[in-house]
């Protein structure tokens, strides 16, 4: 197993519309229910809330990393979204999120493996390089072939 | 440099691995080595050893979740929130690099009056898989003796008329439902216990093979024996269907079975081979054993019940309700279902005297103790008078050798006493709360018991200790 099950092509936007933090919140959470990786929307966007009034996932270096782990999600997915102007995500350094990982997870997470491949995928983030690359992403398919190469 | 670092979050999803690898890339351009354990939802991974740990300069958690420091003892350590592993790992490091962060020092049982809580939570930590299994069984099923130890006890004793053949309940007389009552109670004992072994080392799928398991051993009549396994069987059927339902959990099948596996596959194998060992193995020695145990408590007299009830005595107090106390503890409850309530009683006493005792010291000799132990003294009262060995802890812990002989010695006294005037209880449980439920046979002398076990343990304690400073 790699990434690319875990984000497939339609789970990658690599021209979000949405200006606010609500608004590509919304955009994303359809994405992944037009995928069926959710039973719930409603369900999964409270998790989502939920989870940032904890703290913002905006970690900074323009990464956001909205995620919910609830019973309203069907499989563990990815959506990621580009939004080259940034977003204001409430991030610690105060800059904007213009790299956006939506991350769905079941409560009862059935393997670890789809764990694994956050974790490559957070490890990963933190690599200057790829983020330049994701920033200057032209093509879906060159994203997700990207995404493949972690391992 | 060589440091070490945690990283946790509260998801354990993203966070703990962008501040893991955060910290290793930027320890590595500052030019020290670093060793991150990551304590994600996948579990621990590349956890710090004991000597990683040893030979570390620093120590950087950075986490947003409980993480225990008690292994970073006498080490520079600096705690911060995951978000700051993330974000200005160079700040942390620097920290380390111009010696600004402090040795943590972990508070020690001779700095601090330890809480009854705090070590049984440390000694919970501590403990064998086996005890901890064992004792998941035990917690379950001594609600079953005290419903049945009492209510069989309370029906003989107001209901009962006695005739030739001992105390008989008229047919016809409420008290023989009630008694009826306490005897089904009994019934699941030893299936309860053994269900719930099995239950703490397989989950869920143990406890029906252990309970299954437990019914046979307590039933002679599977194996061709009179008096059945009783406890002993009990305690091994619940190991024996806990390890069987794991092993077999353990084997990899194909999915289509898989749903099936917990309901039927598991259950249905695991029981009948607990069964078919019981039946056509153990069953009878094990029966044999419990035969000659209780052929030996009968037919102890003087001397030979004198040392016995010297063993449980300092066994109880031992460790106060710890292992050992346990172990004590546990032959006592077993024995009440076997028809020898009189072992619990010696129990009963012997386990409120340290309580009692270093309560009672505490008003005795008030020089000998810290404000702070006086003050455990009056929670010690209220505690031995419910039966609670745990009471004498606060006190066991600042100063075991001279407080552990003491409450020993007391016990022994109190059990001893017990033991000769033949006080029984009917209940596992100890300290005068039993006796305010009947429970207690001869009342009188088990409340002269206590009370020279009380005295004999208040006035050694004073007088091996040494006085404190009041202020101190």
């Amino acid at each position: 197993m790699n990434m690319t099950e875990l984000v497939t092509k339609e789970l990658i936007n690599l021209n979000l519309q949405g200006s606010t933090k609500d608004e590509v919140m919304e955009e994303m959470i359809d994405m992944l229910n037009r995928t069926g990786a959710l039973k719930d929307r409603e369900m999964y966007k409270k998790a989502l809330y939920e989870r940032e009034m904890e703290g913002s996932t905006g970690i900074g270096f323009g990464i956001a990393i909205p995620h919910g782990k609830s019973e309203a999600v069907k499989r563990t997915s990815i959506a990621f979204g580009l939004k080259r102007s940034g977003v204001d995500w409430d991030s610690l350094d105060g800059e904007k999120a213009k790299l956006i990982f939506m991350i769905a997870v079941p409560t009862e997470q059935a393997g670890n493996e789809h764990l694994r491949i956050l974790q490559l995928l957070s490890r990963k983030l933190m690599d200057d390089d790829f983020r330049e690359r994701l920033l200057d992403a032209r093509k879906v398919d060159d994203v997700v072939q990207w995404f493949a190469q972690i391992i | 440099m060589k440091l070490v670092a945690i990283t946790s979050c509260p998801n354990g999803i993203a966070h703990t691995y962008m501040a893991a690898e955060k910290l290793a890339k930027t320890a590595e351009k500052m030019g020290h080595t670093i060793k991150v354990e990551t304590q994600g939802s996948i579990g621990v991974e590349n956890e710090l050893t004991t000597e990683d740990i040893k030979n570390a300069d620093g120590v950087i958690i950075a986490a947003d979740k409980q993480v225990d420091k008690s292994r970073f003892h006498g080490k520079r350590l600096l705690e911060v929130s995951v978000t700051d592993g993330i974000r200005r790992p160079e700040e942390l490091i620097a920290q380390f690099e111009k010696n600004e962060v402090p040795v943590y020092m972990e508070q020690t049982a001779a700095m601090k009056l330890k809480s009854v809580e705090e070590v049984k939570k440390e000694r919970s930590q501590k403990q064998n898989p086996v005890y901890r299994n064992l004792m998941n069984g035990v917690s379950y099923m001594i609600p079953f003796v005290v419903i049945g130890g009492l209510l069989i006890a309370l029906s003989l004793a107001i209901g009962g008329e006695p005739t030739a053949k001992g105390l008989v309940i008229p047919k016809e007389s409420i008290w023989n439902h009630i008694f009826n009552v306490g005897a089904a109670s009994f019934t699941f004992m030893v299936p309860i216990l053994a269900g719930y072994i099995a239950v703490s080392i397989a989950d869920r799928p143990g406890l029906a093979p252990g309970m299954v398991g437990g019914y046979i051993a307590a039933n002679g009549s599977f194996y061709g024996s009179q008096a059945g396994a009783g406890f002993i069987g009990g305690i091994i059927a619940g190991f024996l269907a806990g390890y069987i339902v794991k092993a077999i959990k353990s084997i990899r099948v194909p999915q289509v079975i898989q749903p099936i596996m917990p309901i039927l596959i598991i259950p249905l194998c695991s029981s009948l081979l607990v069964a078919a060992i019981f039946i056509f193995i153990l069953g009878q020695p094990i029966a044999g054993i419990m035969e000659g145990l209780t052929s030996w408590l009968n037919s102890m007299q003087g001397a030979s019940k004198v040392v016995l009830a010297m063993i449980l005595g300092a066994m109880i107090s031992f460790d106060m309700g710890g292992p050992v106390n346990k172990v004590a503890f546990l032959f006592g409850s077993a024995m009440i279902a076997q028809g020898h309530a009189d072992i619990m009683g010696p129990i009963a006493v012997a386990i409120c005297i340290p309580p009692l005792g270093l309560g009672l010291a505490t008003l005795l000799g008030k020089k000998k103790f810290t404000n702070e132990e006086r003050e455990a003294g009056k929670a010690a009262l209220a505690m031995g008078l419910v039966g609670i060995t745990e009471g004498a802890i606060p006190f066991a812990a600042r100063d075991p050798l001279r407080v552990i002989p003491s409450i020993m010695v007391g016990s022994m006294v109190g059990a001893v006493i017990a033991m000769l005037s033949r006080v029984a209880d009917h209940v596992p449980h100890g300290g005068p709360i039993v006796a305010v439920f009947q429970a207690v046979d001869h009342v009188l002398m088990f409340f002269v018991s206590i009370i020279i076990g009380m005295i004999v343990t208040a006035l050694l304690v004073n007088i091996l200790k040494k006085p404190v400073d009041a202020d101190n």
